[in-house]
């Protein structure tokens, strides 16, 4: 059982790191915000980055406390996939859905 | 020849994509099939659904099984003609070899016992070769029963080798070819990555409004990148298995004497005997080794069960008798390898720990080979496969949308032979299938020769997907989409749902009793339904596309028209 709920947070984390390194990409960016001419600040886009890096590095933990270390490597590696993937449908058909996390980081990088 | 160094790679990946891909499709999808054989085993056999047993005695029960196992009638009269030497006499009649070798195996996830012998052919032509008829049983572990030979175990006999041989057994040709296939497949790769480098700034794009071109280059770009790491690990450790078998003919050929030696070395190293002593003994209790073997696993910290049991030898002097650990909770494969003396049974061997070569290399074939159990993992790499086939498919279906109008302009029917063969390896391979599980449940089960049938209901229809595709390819001519892709989609879809009713009627397992009681089952027919409902959506949604691509069409035409009159 402990190990379906570090799953289930590892696949929420890969999903969140993905979708924050997403929006550090100025094409994805403008695709949540709907706004053609914006772009995050460098410094909004380092934030976002090492955010998402973290995430990964967290789902990585998450993935070591859940299984023998070499099978967590092999789930960690196939969810960063699966997780990139679904990331990528969210952009396509529910950008909204990322809204928050802009927010979040738009907010701390504003002037 | 090309004016740059991505000119020269796109080349590459266009065309060594395209004649090689519609095999990395069967692999692809075969691949991710096999994934879940034993399950689909499982639903192809319903004697068979019962719960993963463990290693029942092998004094008691299968011992005297494999002692009434006969030579395979085919592999004697094949093989038999090729290792005897007939100047020392006429062959032995195939019910008189004397056996030489006993195996049982079983994983986490069989039910079934799958044994074998090997059968010593006594005037051997070649003395130092490895000179056996063999002969092969499947049991209910539970009761010692063997199940009909003409069942087909649809998943780890069909699909499996479907998917690293193309079943194409004639010289071995079917493992060459997908050899050279996966080879190519990490050429595709690097170039892909190559071509498409720019693609790192919109990582994460699809834009399915956009016209067809260019959507479908955006999910070909996606799913290849997305699985990367998945696509590269496979195909590389895939090769990595067969490694020692592509380079076969080199340790058989001219360093021959150097193999034998390297055997007979290490015969003398791990004390185990390399030939038989021509002394007759009686086996030992067997069960007595494997009960001292799981006490040293336990020992060890690392308890558990036997996956694999051998006997070299069998009935001589130098018999010894291996077993090994059953590798359900890690990546590497069935270890810690024990062997003892079969006639009194003291431990000769325990394999020492592994070198980091080898820890390597077992942990690269066992991710590729998954052993182990770990249902999440299991359906990820389902996913990955079925990633690396839409990224397949999609370049199929670019390299089309790329040229069908100059094509046409040309007078060439280039394009509308790459759609049909892509409809025939993508929705035709689905529908051939799933007719071959719906087969699997119409056929009666004592039919003679059952497997046979179904096997032959596979190739036929996919072969009548091919024609189809071939009939209906004309529309890409006209700048339509084929509807093949649309027909062979419903097609699929009433025969997946027909797969899982028929299971229903024929075995009373449905889904709402199999959900709870017998997971391989359910998932099998939940899959099938979920595949089911996807190919209904791209049906209707071709449907839509292809009224869209009628008037582009009409366009495409007066345009032409145009152009002929000047």
């Amino acid at each position: 059982m402990v190990e379906v709920v570090c799953w289930i947070a590892a696949i929420f984390t890969t999903m969140m790191g993905m979708a924050s390194l997403s929006l550090s990409l100025p094409n994805h960016w403008r695709q949540v915000t709907g706004i053609e001419t914006s772009q995050p600040t460098p410094s909004q886009q380092n934030a976002l980055r090492i955010f998402g890096y973290l995430s990964l590095f967290v789902s990585l933990v998450l993935c070591l406390a859940a299984d023998h270390p070499t099978m967590a490597v092999l789930v960690w590696v196939m969810l960063l996939a699966l997780a990139a993937k679904g990331v990528a449908m969210i952009l396509t058909w529910r950008e909204h859905w990322l809204k928050p996390l802009l927010l979040m980081f738009s907010r701390t990088g504003l002037n | 020849m090309f004016s740059s160094f991505r000119q020269s790679m796109a080349w590459l990946h266009t065309w060594f994509g395209l004649t090689l891909g519609f095999i990395l499709m069967v692999v692809f999808f075969f691949g991710s099939l096999s994934v879940f054989d034993r399950e689909i085993d499982r639903w192809s056999i319903p004697e068979s659904r019962f719960e993963p047993q463990v290693m029942p005695s092998f004094d008691e029960m299968l011992l005297p099984i494999l002692r009434s196992v006969e030579p395979e009638v085919q592999d004697y009269n094949t093989n038999m003609p090729l290792l005897h030497d007939l100047s020392q006499g006429p062959m032995t009649p195939r019910t008189e070899l004397p056996a030489d070798e006993f195996w049982a195996y079983t994983t986490h996830r069989d039910p079934v016992l799958i044994m074998g012998v090997g059968f010593l052919v006594p005037q051997p032509l070649d003395p130092e070769g490895h000179n056996h008829i063999h002969g092969n049983i499947t049991i209910d572990p539970r009761t010692g029963k063997a199940f009909p030979d003409d069942q087909l175990k649809i998943g780890s006999r069909f699909f499996y080798p479907m998917h690293y041989s193309l079943n194409w057994n004639w010289n071995r040709i079917g493992i060459y070819i997908v050899g050279i296939a996966a080879f190519i497949m990490m050429a595709a790769l690097v170039s892909g990555v190559i071509i498409h480098r720019k693609r790192f700034r919109e990582f994460f794009t699809f834009r399915p409004n956009k016209q067809t071109q260019r959507s479908v280059l955006d999910l070909h770009n996606l799913t290849g990148m997305v699985a990367l790491p998945f696509h590269f690990f496979f195909t590389f450790t895939g090769l990595l298995i067969f490694a020692s078998f592509y380079f076969f003919p080199v340790t058989h050929t001219q360093l021959e004497p150097l193999h034998d030696y390297h055997e007979m070395v290490e015969a003398s190293e791990t004390g185990l005997p390399h030939k038989r002593a021509g002394v007759p003994t009686e086996i030992a209790s067997v069960d007595a080794m494997v009960a001292k073997a799981k006490q040293r696993w336990a020992e060890k910290d690392m308890a558990g069960e036997v996956g694999f049991l051998k006997i070299t030898h069998v009935d001589d002097a130098n018999s010894f008798v291996s077993i090994y650990r059953a590798g359900s909770d890690r990546v590497a494969l069935v270890g810690e390898g024990m062997h003892f003396n079969a006639s009194t049974g003291e431990l000769i061997r325990e394999e020492p720990p592994r070198s980091a070569v080898s820890e390597i290399n077992e942990f690269l074939t066992g991710l590729h080979l998954q052993h182990f159990e770990h249902w999440l993992l299991r359906w990820l790499y389902v996913f990955g496969g079925l990633v690396g086939a839409i990224c397949i498919a999609t370049g199929f279906i670019f390299f089309v949308e790329k040229r069908k109008r100059q094509h046409t302009l040309q007078g060439s029917s280039g394009s509308q032979v790459v759609d049909a063969l892509a409809v025939t390896t993508v929705t035709g391979m689905l529908v051939a299938t799933v007719s071959m599980l719906v087969a699997n449940r119409l056929l009666p089960a004592e039919m003679v020769g059952k497997g046979y049938w179904e096997q032959v209901v596979f190739w036929g229809s996919w072969s009548v997907m091919l024609l189809h595709a071939f009939w209906r390819s004309s529309a890409v001519r006209h700048m339509h989409i084929s509807p093949a892709w649309r027909e062979q989609s419903i097609l699929f879809a009433v025969l997946a749902i027909a797969a899982v009713i028929l299971n229903w009627i024929t075995t009373g397992d449905h889904l709402l009793k199999t959900v709870f009681h017998y997971w391989p089952v359910a998932g099998v027919d939940l899959s099938l339904l979920v595949s089911s409902a996807i190919a209904i959506y791209a049906a209707v949604y071709l449907k839509k596309r292809e009224n869209v691509a009628v008037n582009k069409a009409i366009e495409f035409s007066a345009q032409k028209l145009e152009a002929s009159r000047g």
